[in-house]
């Protein structure tokens, strides 16, 4: 459990505004914010590596806010790796177990299994500069909880990967904590990302906490138009999986059918999130590509300068980006009857 | 080929203007050790076998290492808070480290002079009080030394530790490494690169001092003071071989220490 | 900004600008006052003064050092003055020189300033006393490169006879350094070996110039200095006795009776100081050379001397 209370700090162009903050233990939170909102800062502050102007940073009720970094047990993964060039992957992750003073045996027999659950065997004896980003970002995550950390702290950990390999590591940390039941923050200004991982968000902007709350909370409910800019008004739906075929998985909302590009097993209740601008409107069916199709009355239509968010109500809450001219070109009205369609591919599943 | 020439114009002129610098250098040397080798070889052997020059060039070699051994220890940690910290008066502090290298050699020996000469300097005099010696002696040739050469070595090794990712420094911390141990296995060895080459500046600049040192030591005479009282005494015949054989013995190791920082680069985030 | 370099070269050939005939004199240190001082009237600024058209580059160096730039280095210069005129004789005739005229004169002073440990007692007939004293620093410059450190050789000699005390040159020399003296025929020989060896109570420097820093800074009571170094650096000296002092022709036979053998083999027989002045064979303006010459004995420039405490040689002698 780590509790930030009342922190405050300036630090070279960042500054952080009278920060309150409580993870739970077991808990993966993410704090989702635009680039410089402060995030990293904040994340230092936890790991101590730079110390509050004011307020107080609490772990498993113990005040640990002038505590020497190396005495707090946080594990750190910087978004760039962080690793140690002139060290090889085995060096770079036994570097922390080195220092706890263990017996050798249980040095290697710890090593062992971490690079093995993070699939980093084969690299033992290389260095760090010879790995691809996504073998060095489990070399860092890999080095960070073969200490077991208390708390586990991640820096945008997987903004520097092609999307295929974020997919994959995103997975990969689900796994790793709901293995280890390890508290984890992970800082990011993914939408998706946060999605997919978090227990709970904290949306964080100019470098203050603006909202926390769970996902369906942030993305259905934004605090303030500020937010809801941010986050991109998401579709977030939930419902229960099929079947699920060679990739194409059904997923039933109440009695509604969507079909997406997903692995998830049937029978297992999911979420899907699907960004509005991914929604196209039509005055009646047509046919398309588009796996999906609804009809709905629309029951809102906000104009956002050039662009419209249009809501339907398909039997199920569906929200779309349509342009002005589009919206003018349809004669689009409160109340008039349309069919929205979208891509199983725009689709995602958690 | 004048195509060629005329699409990478600058980059012909670029090679062409420094090939011009380097046979500058390279002529200027090679031209004296080889009249010296063509012309008057047994000079050279003679050089080679005469233990007062031999002593003189050791006594230069020994006394810049320990100028550097000196810079090192001082000049280390200052580096590294000049790399990491910001500070009231740090630009001040920097150009500190930097006057040894603007201040006219002779002024810097006179200066050296004042300061450590036995009767009445400021550092000599309690010094002798307590029976150390800097005037003609040894002790006096290092501090001499260290003022003109210790900078090369500080503001390399800045550069080194500012090459250093703070973010390997905070990494370590959070492994559980205290402040030391993050600072002998993760910053030193990173920057160590840098540190020994400005370790090889900071020597080759003290075995070349000649004008800061003589004020304060004439005996035991280092080897750029034994040249010139031989080019005196006997004329250049004399001079040059020693000239050339401490070139020779100069060039040789730092030929080596340079080999031996480029194998280090390996390992270099750069 | 190739075009400024360009000028910055063109200005470095001198190009553009009117041409001036360069007249290189390469000199002994102890003539760089009246020669190219701060003074108002100095040779250099006398001379051009005379000869609009010539700039007079002055190269300062010991004396012997001086020659060996003609000789060795294969410099050129047009002038060569020098604080002992048989180096002319010895190291130039006959490759680089023929002829040398003897121009001024200079004693051996022992200098010191009001900071000197006994400053205030010395005087002529104690100051060989005062420099045994244990808490005294004296200096003197290297006999093997400065005639100036050979002839401090032969005051501390001398001395011995003057006031007959046969312990002086031990005190003062032998027992600080590795100089040794011998009486051989009469002639009282000092060898100077290459490695000097000073104890920390003598200081031993290339030049007479550097041990004025040691004066001036304090950390040494005593040097060996000609008269007219320490008059124009403004310090306080002792006056030696005629005898010692290597100032006059009177005592020329006393003065022989020294010899210093350096570490090259040179020997140096004592003999009153008179400076030496020649035009090198290879120079580049032998005539502007020789009106250099000319001009540095004249009586102009024999009144330049004379201020700096450099009594002239009336009339100069040739050789």
């Amino acid at each position: 459990m780590i509790a930030i209370k009342g922190v405050s700090k300036n630090w070279r162009d960042f500054s952080l505004k009278n920060i309150d903050l409580e993870v739970r233990k077991g808990e993966y939170f993410v704090i989702l914010g635009p680039t410089a909102a402060g995030k990293t800062l904040l994340l230092e502050l936890m790991a101590g590596f730079y110390k509050p102007d004011h307020g107080e940073i609490w772990v498993n009720d113990k005040n640990v806010t002038r505590m020497p970094p190396e005495k707090m047990g946080i594990g750190f993964v910087y978004q760039d790796y962080s690793l140690f060039p002139h060290l090889t992957v085995k060096e770079n992750i036994e570097f922390g177990l080195k220092l706890k003073k263990m017996p050798k045996e249980d040095v290697e027999k710890k090593l062992k299994e971490v690079m093995k659950m993070l699939d980093i065997s084969h690299l033992s004896h290389r260095y760090p500069r010879t790995l691809s980003g996504g073998e060095q970002q489990r070399v860092a995550i890999a080095r960070g909880i073969v200490i077991e950390p208390s708390i586990m702290l991640l820096d945008e950990p997987l903004s520097a990967l092609d999307a295929r390999t974020q997919i994959r590591l995103r997975e990969e940390l689900r796994r790793v904590h709901r293995g280890a039941k390890l508290t984890t923050i992970h800082v990011t200004h993914d939408q998706t990302e946060a999605m997919a991982l978090a227990d709970r968000i904290g949306v964080m902007m100019d470098g203050e906490i603006v909202q926390t709350g769970t996902p369906e909370e942030v993305f259905h409910s934004p605090i303030d138009k500020v937010v809801a800019e941010f986050v991109g008004v998401e579709n977030i739906i939930e419902g229960i999986v099929e079947s699920s075929e060679e990739g194409v998985t059904t997923i039933r909302i109440n009695d509604h059918i969507i079909e997406a590009i997903s692995s998830a097993e049937a029978g297992s209740r999911v979420r899907i999130c699907l960004r509005p601008e991914s929604v196209t409107i039509a005055p009646s069916k047509t046919t398309s590509s588009a796996r999906n199709t609804f009809s709905g009355a629309i029951t809102q239509l906000v104009p956002l300068g050039a662009t419209y968010r249009v809501e339907i109500d398909c039997g199920f809450p569906l929200v779309a980006l349509i342009t002005k001219t589009s919206v003018e070109d349809l004669g689009l009205r409160v109340g008039k009857k349309v069919c929205a369609s979208f891509k199983a591919s725009s689709v995602h599943v958690f | 080929m004048i195509e060629k020439i005329k699409r990478e114009g600058m980059l012909v002129a670029f090679t062409l203007l420094g090939f011009l610098i380097i046979a500058f250098i390279v002529v200027t040397l090679g031209n004296m050790l080889a009249t010296q080798v063509v012309q008057d070889l047994g000079g050279l052997i003679k050089a080679a076998q005469d233990p007062v020059v031999l002593d003189s060039i050791w006594l230069s070699m020994y006394t810049a290492f320990l100028a550097t051994l000196v810079a090192f220890i001082f000049g280390v940690p200052l580096a590294y808070i000049l790399a990491r910290k910001e500070f009231l008066g740090k630009s001040l502090i920097e150009s500190i480290v930097d006057v040894p290298v603007v201040v006219p050699h002779t002024a810097a020996g006179i200066a050296l002079y004042t300061v450590f000469m036995h009767h009445g300097g400021l550092i000599g005099a309690p010094l002798s009080s307590l029976n150390i010696v800097c005037e003609d002696a040894v002790l006096g040739i290092v501090f001499a030394m260290l003022f003109v050469s210790a900078p090369f070595l500080i503001n390399s090794a800045r550069d080194g530790f500012k090459s250093v990712d703070p973010r390997l420094e905070n990494v370590a911390r959070s492994l559980g490494a205290s402040q030391w141990h993050t600072f002998c296995k993760i910053s030193f060895p990173l920057a160590f690169r840098h540190i020994l080459t400005g370790s090889i500046l900071s020597w080759a600049r003290a075995i070349s001092e000649f004008g800061a040192v003589i004020f304060l030591v004439s005996w035991p005479r280092i080897a750029p003071l034994l040249m010139y009282e031989r080019f005196e005494s006997y004329g250049l015949s004399t001079s040059r071989p020693i000239a050339v054989l401490l070139i020779f013995i100069c060039l040789t190791i730092f030929i080596f220490l340079r080999l031996a920082s480029m194998r280090w680069q390996r390992h270099d985030s750069d | 900004m190739f075009c400024l370099l360009g000028t910055v070269l063109a200005g470095c050939i001198g190009v553009g600008t009117p041409q001036k005939v360069e007249l290189k004199v390469f000199h002994a240190g102890s003539l760089a006052v009246p020669f190219g001082g701060q003074g108002n009237v100095t040779m250099e600024k006398a001379f051009e003064e005379k000869y609009p058209n010539v700039d007079v580059r002055l190269e300062s160096a010991g004396s012997v050092a001086t020659i060996r730039k003609v000789t060795d280095v294969g410099k050129t210069a047009d002038v060569v003055a020098v604080a002992d005129y048989s180096l002319i004789p010895k190291l130039m005739y006959p490759e680089y020189a023929d002829w040398h005229v003897m121009f001024a004169k200079n004693k051996m002073v022992l200098a010191y300033t009001n900071q000197s440990r006994h400053a205030n007692e010395i005087n002529q007939d104690n100051w060989y006393e005062i420099l045994r004293q244990p808490d005294v620093k004296f200096g003197f410059s290297n006999p093997n490169t400065d005639p100036c450190g050979y002839r401090s050789q032969m005051v501390c000699q001398l001395v011995e006879l003057h006031y007959n005390d046969s312990k002086i040159f031990d005190d003062l020399i032998a027992n600080n350094t590795a100089i040794t003296g011998r009486l051989e025929n009469d002639t009282y020989i000092i060898t100077v070996p290459d490695d000097i060896s000073p104890s920390q109570r003598v200081s031993v420097r290339d030049k007479s110039v550097t041990l004025v820093t040691g004066l001036e800074a304090g950390g040494l009571d005593y040097a060996f200095e000609y008269q007219s170094v320490a008059k124009q650096h403004g310090l306080m000296f002792v006056e030696l006795p005629s005898q010692i002092d290597l100032s006059s022709v009177d005592y020329a036979d006393t003065y022989k009776k020294v010899q210093v053998v350096r570490a090259s083999g040179e020997a140096a027989t004592g003999s009153p100081i008179v400076y030496g002045m020649t035009v090198p064979k290879n120079a580049d303006h032998p005539e502007l050379g020789l009106k250099f010459v000319e001009f540095v004995i004249s009586s102009e420039g024999q009144d330049i001397m004379e201020s700096y405490g450099q009594p002239p040689i009336v009339p100069a002698v040739g050789g």
